[in-house]
């Protein structure tokens, strides 16, 4: 076995580890083997690429590392978010936590379309218990709705998984990819299968109605990683389907689609935490549009897309969560003046917020940028005009909001822990850093 | 046989009392295992057999058994209210014969099995199916029932990789956890909450 091949292997078993150490003792065992994660993901990073038992390239080595760090900063936020007396004990929440962050790691390193399969449906597994945490009646109904419409639209995209079996007798991803592309009935079947039913885990217009009820009623940290990088992690599986048959038009106009709903959607909303998780079905969406474009600036602006705001939802997740604490509200009415009140958090919230509705200089601006270049380069004009309109709609939205509830009438709430805001603060600061050093990379080569 | 199994589906689909919404369940679940041991004696294939006896134990006595156990703690879980049985069926069958052959005739007629089974329009029972489970988790309102319609798309696929061409016995096995490992969550959630109606809060 290479060293590539230990390391993925290492990426996948260090969280089940974890999560059975979390057992006796989770403080310390969580938080260590999150770093080690952090630093195994940076150095497949910097490794070549693998096509034995584990399928690793350039776009899943981004991927990785993305999903380490959040764990890594969801594991600290956690540690101080989570109350006593919970419904589900902090042991079992870390085992949960911690497998949750292991079926990801296997979805995105495994060579075989079945058990990347087996891979989403583990992540919905191990996270439904997590999102009723704090059981209350409303978070039970929205843990029952996860799992019965993202289970039935996996269960849809099984059909895929056999309709490729059956056209190219194996499952193996890399040896599929190296074949020519057709352009068969089948074919054509497959990757439409896949975006329905693994659509429905990344949050695609219609079949995204989970989404906002799981983001709202999950604990933070929970939040952050279904936000972060759970989505990511079941785009990467429609990408790497998409790939065996590149069928652009049904796919950018399913991203196109999506992005008109989810900014519509947007304008409509009354809590905050439900604001964010359509933020994350439009930015989700265009990311889809990036791959689905097929150039290099489409899938570059995508990457990049998808790495800063994995860290601006984080921290969008983490100030609703600290605001959530202090105000004990969800409505975005009910909350105002949080930026005297919590200036930390305040600074947290309204940087998050310009983060994941693509300001500049952040990096989601670029990849926005990026994609929606490749999107008028590739001659599709209508969805091009459609997504000028609606992102900033979206950002509009947002940033509205936002700005209502940082601002406003001011209020004698007062940050309720010390280390919470700042653990808000740094993955905002990351999503800031990702498209400075973008420009100045760019700069240095151009 | 396929159409034996489409029938379990009409007859789930028309049930009122949990304890035989999840006895449909079985029946159906060993009625596709029968089905995978004729294909395994025809094919001579031992994943098939293998196949079949997976199904009988995990889903057939596994998942009936998770199910079942949940049923006599709380009285409203014997007896499901306000379910007009008559309207639902004959809903259920138009939408299912509308819906099954739309997609049959659109995207699978073209899709020939490998096996014996070639130049037959076999692979319109599991897609019946298919539909039949969505269409019983959108019209009820029970957590079981919804689980029994779960299970049934779980069915459904089962059935449909056996007429087309059964991926990998390892594969498939791990299928098979995955869906007792969710009906066992679901239990978790079933003690908590046996009705899913609309909630003001989760709306928009």
């Amino acid at each position: 076995m290479n060293e590539i091949m230990l390391e993925a292997f290492a990426v996948i078993l260090i969280p089940v580890i974890a999560g059975i150490l979390a057992l006796k003792e989770y403080r310390i065992s969580s938080v260590a083997t999150s770093a080690i994660e952090v630093l195994i993901s940076i150095a497949i990073f910097l490794s070549g690429n693998s096509s034995g038992i584990f399928y690793i390239n350039a776009v899943s080595k981004v991927f990785i590392l993305m999903v380490a760090s959040v764990y890594l900063l969801s594991t600290i936020y956690s540690m101080e978010y989570l109350e006593k007396g919970t419904w589900l004990r902090h042991s079992y929440y870390f085992l949960l936590f911690n497998f949750f962050t292991a079926s990801m790691m296997f979805a995105l390193t495994i060579n075989n379309y079945g058990l990347m399969w087996v891979g989403i449906e583990a992540t919905t597994i191990s996270s439904a218990i997590l999102i009723m945490t704090e059981k209350t009646e409303i978070s039970t109904e929205a843990t029952w709705r996860y799992i019965l419409i993202v289970s039935a639209g996996v269960t849809f995209a099984f059909i895929s998984i056999i309709l490729i079996y059956y056209n190219f007798g194996t499952l193996d991803v890399s040896s599929i990819l190296s074949r020519s592309p057709g352009n068969s009935l089948v074919l054509r079947l497959i990757v439409s299968i896949s975006l329905v039913g693994f659509g429905t885990k990344v949050g695609i217009f219609p079949v995204h109605t989970w989404l906002p009820d799981a983001h709202s009623e999950s604990p933070a940290p929970v939040s952050a990683m279904f936000s972060g990088v759970l989505l990511p992690t079941a785009l990467y599986v429609v990408y790497t389907i998409y790939r065996i048959d590149e069928f652009h038009e049904l796919y950018i106009w399913a991203g196109t689609v999506s992005v008109v709903f989810a900014s519509i959607f947007l304008g409509s909303q009354r809590k905050y935490k439900r604001m964010f998780a359509y933020s994350t079905m439009e930015n989700m969406s265009i990311a889809l549009i990036g791959f689905a474009t097929g150039t290099v600036v489409g899938i570059a602006g995508a990457l990049l897309l998808l790495v800063a705001h994995s860290f601006g939802k984080a921290s969008a997740f983490y100030s609703s969560g600290n605001v959530l604490k202090s105000y004990g509200e969800k409505d975005i009415e009910r909350v105002s003046g949080v930026a005297r009140a919590m200036p930390v958090t305040g600074s947290s919230l309204i940087l998050s917020s310009l983060a994941v509705t693509g300001t500049p200089p952040f990096g989601t601006f670029f990849g926005e940028f990026l994609i929606l270049y490749a999107v008028y380069s590739g001659g599709y004009i209508i969805p091009f005009v459609l997504l000028a309109i609606f992102i900033p709609v979206a950002f509009i939205s947002v940033n509205y909001n936002v700005t209502r509830m940082a601002f406003g009438h001011e209020s004698k709430m007062r940050e309720n822990n010390r280390r919470m805001p700042y653990i808000a603060l740094v993955p905002a600061i990351i999503s800031l850093a990702v498209g400075i050093g973008f420009l100045v990379v760019t700069y240095a080569l151009v | 046989m396929s159409a034996a199994i489409a029938i379990s589906a009409f007859y789930i689909q028309g049930q009122e009392y949990m304890r035989s919404l999840v006895r449909g369940q079985l029946i159906q679940s060993v009625l596709i295992a029968v089905a995978s041991f004729l294909l395994a004696y025809y094919e001579r294939s031992i994943d098939l057999l293998i196949l079949g006896i997976l199904l009988i134990v995990l889903r057939g006595i596994l998942v009936t058994y998770f199910l079942l156990r949940q049923l006599p703690r709380r009285r409203s879980y014997l007896y499901e209210r306000n379910v007009s049985v008559p309207a639902l069926l004959l809903v259920d069958l138009v939408f299912v014969v509308i819906a099954t052959f739309l997609v049959y005739s659109l995207a699978f007629s073209r899709v020939v099995p490998h096996s014996f089974l070639q130049n037959s329009s076999v692979l319109l029972f599991p897609l019946i199916l298919f539909f039949q489970g969505l269409f019983l988790i959108t019209s009820r309102r029970g957590t079981i029932t919804q689980v029994v319609g779960y299970v049934e798309e779980e069915n459904a696929l089962i059935l449909f990789g056996l007429f087309l061409l059964p991926v990998p016995i390892i594969i498939e096995a791990s299928v098979f956890l995955d869906v007792l490992a969710l009906v066992v969550i679901s239990t978790v959630v079933t003690q908590e909450k046996d009705r899913h109606e609309p909630v003001e809060e989760l709306k928009g």
